[in-house]
């Protein structure tokens, strides 16, 4: 049994497995990774989410979510990663994102022969398949058919609610201060918006488009959402800023919020949490008596 | 220039040595420091031969230190080349890539390849050339013509290049929006850890005919310092020379620009510490200058790499801190 159990664990060193990434990239793995590096916070969610987080020797800086992710080797930011990190720490999968992870650095860790598993989630469908991926390449399957369970779930829920209402609010969602930026059709901001029964004052084909404050008032937003890593002293700040504008609809009827931008710009299960989050900002009177 | 060629030939000899031993040091220096720890015994088991060969030690040496250090050297070494070349052709000691805008003007062509989206090479090194000539030609039209090449005219003219090539940069880096701007806002700062052994290859491929072209042409350059009549005198081709020179220090500039970024200020350091310590003849401060300069490089990105407790700052920062106050003294003193 002993013998058994040893051929059975050497086996699982050494074999390998061949796998295609959700770029199309084909790469060479062992069969169960274990000593794995998440190239960006949302993978490191992702990772936690899927109870893996025992396999992970590294991730990068801002990953704070869980907070026991914060406490693993850090291999520098997502967009500026530390080379030289990442291959002293032995890593036999490194699994990054298509946007945000500079292409010479994947293309540098194939050349070292440490695989780079990239997805490339673009709304709540791809993060749901993002977790299938990345949970058939942990041997998690399970785990992960169950997460995507519970937000489909969590998602029909919002969906069915949002039908009955009978407007679509204008919503103009803030993710910078100075400039004002905000998000358009293509980021899943702009998904969750709709989805969430509200209409996107910013949407177009550029994905964070610039605006005046000017343009702001024009838009004429019902509902205005800041979403900042900033404190709550400046949150204080911009909201004071456009209170001097009563003619904006969402001043007049107090619709400022602040949220955190963890919620919204990281493509993990955590998503669902702020479209749930949005669903209630945009249409309160449709979760009314609800917890 | 006064002494007899078997005393020229000893002290080349012996500044050549002794500059490459300052520089062989930085480069064990530089490939012992790292990120992930010091490791400068384990170098020196490494170059004897012995101790067990740990595979993740041996890449993280020799694949990912050591081409930096040598991207480093070799953005040094022309950088400062640059400088010593200028410095000479403009009868200027204060002109230097960055300071006059050519570094600037190959880092709009180089941007611009990025945009494109082609290779490093030779398609952003090609568009880097062309943006670092067309700067190099508005900056000799700024200043000659009537105006003869006066001191504080050639830097004026520098400085409003400059500014105009910042303008564009921001320009185009405001225009763009998708996941490039990160690579090429990184890429502007200077960053040269990301690049690999083939590239660097390249590199020196570029760079080895230019330095070769000017240590042949070293005492031309000496002959020019002393100005167009006396070269004239000599019987110097000076209008000839003048294109070889400034179009090799192009080509050298816009290639280091385009696998390095804008580091500036490099250009200044090392011509100015040689000279003072070797006097001004250029057969011995070219080859001077190339070791020389690739160690100060080198040991700037040391610090850079070293320095800052969480990460890594761009080289360019340090070299900037350390050039800019010594273009300040330089400037002051010579008034």
């Amino acid at each position: 049994m002993i013998l058994l159990i040893a051929v059975v664990s050497l086996q699982a060193v050494t074999a390998e497995k061949t796998v295609t990434d959700l770029l199309g990239r084909e790469l060479v793995v062992t069969s169960h990774p274990v000593r794995i590096i998440a190239l960006a916070p949302s993978i490191t969610e992702i990772v936690f989410a899927l109870e893996q987080e025992n396999r992970l020797v590294g991730v990068t800086q801002y990953s704070d979510f869980p907070e026991a992710a914060g406490r693993l080797p850090k291999v520098g930011s997502y967009v500026n990663l530390d080379l030289e990190r990442i291959v002293s720490l032995r890593p036999d999968l490194c699994i990054g994102v298509k946007d945000g992870n500079p292409k010479d650095v994947v293309d540098r860790l194939d050349d070292l022969d440490i695989p780079v598993y990239v997805v490339n989630p673009k709304g709540l469908d791809s993060v749901m398949q993002t977790l299938a991926a990345i949970g058939g390449l942990l041997d998690v399957q399970a785990k992960a058919d169950e997460l995507i369970a519970a937000m489909q779930l969590r998602i029909d829920r919002v969906e069915q609610t949002v039908q009955q209402a009978e407007t679509r609010p204008r919503v103009f969602f803030q993710i910078g201060i100075s400039p004002i930026v905000s998000v358009g059709t293509p980021t899943f901001i702009h998904e969750l918006i709709v989805r969430a029964g509200g209409r996107n004052v910013a949407e177009g084909s550029f994905a964070y488009p610039r605006y005046s404050r000017e343009q702001v008032l024009g838009m004429q937003p019902d509902v205005i959402v800041i979403t900042s890593m900033a404190r709550f002293a400046i949150f204080q700040q911009v909201k004071s800023d456009w209170e001097q504008w009563p003619d904006i609809p969402a001043v007049k009827h107090g619709r400022i919020f602040m949220q955190d931008s963890n919620l919204f710009d990281r493509p993990t299960p955590r998503l669902v949490a702020g479209l749930e989050l949005l669903a209630r900002l945009v249409h309160p009177e449709l979760f009314e008596g609800e917890p | 220039m006064n002494q007899t060629p078997p005393n020229l030939l000893k002290k080349i000899l012996i500044t050549t040595v002794v500059a490459l031993m300052f520089f062989l040091v930085t480069v064990l220096l530089g490939i012992s420091i790292g990120s992930s720890g010091k490791t400068l015994f384990s170098v020196f088991e490494w170059l004897a031969g012995k101790g067990d060969a740990d595979p993740m030690l041996h890449t993280i040496i020799w694949q990912i230190r050591l081409p930096r250090v040598l991207l480093a050297a070799m953005v040094g070494a022309s950088l400062s080349m640059g400088g010593l070349v200028f410095q000479a052709l403009l009868r200027n000691p204060l002109a230097e890539p960055y300071i006059l805008g050519i570094s600037g003007g190959a880092a709009i062509g180089a941007i611009i390849g990025i945009l494109l989206g082609l290779a490093r090479f030779p398609g952003v090194t090609l568009f880097a050339f062309v943006g670092s000539c067309a700067t190099l030609a508005l900056l000799l039209m700024m200043t000659s013509g009537s105006t003869i090449l006066r001191k504080d005219s050639l830097l004026l003219s520098g400085v409003m290049v400059n500014a105009f090539c910042s303008a564009l940069i921001m320009f185009l880096v405001s225009i763009t929006q998708d996941a490039r701007l990160h690579n090429i806002i990184f890429w502007l700062m200077g960053d040269l850890g990301m690049v690999g052994m083939g590239q660097t290859g390249i590199l020196a491929g570029i760079l080895l005919p230019c330095f070769i072209v000017f240590f042949l042409l070293s005492n031309t350059l000496n002959l020019m310092v002393m100005g167009k009549e006396s070269a004239l005198a000599m019987g110097i081709n000076v209008q000839v020379m003048n294109i070889i020179l400034l179009v090799s220090t192009s080509i050298m500039i816009s290639a280091s620009v385009s696998y390095s970024g804008l580091i500036g200020f490099v250009g200044l350091v090392m011509p100015h510490l040689l000279r003072l310590v070797l006097g001004s003849d250029h057969r011995v401060l070219v080859p001077a200058c190339i070791f020389g300069g690739g160690g100060y490089m080198v040991l700037c990105d040391l610090l850079a790499r070293a320095l800052p407790r969480q990460g890594e700052m761009p080289a360019g920062v340090v070299t900037a801190l350390i050039g800019a106050s010594l273009f300040i003294y330089l400037l002051k003193r010579a008034k």
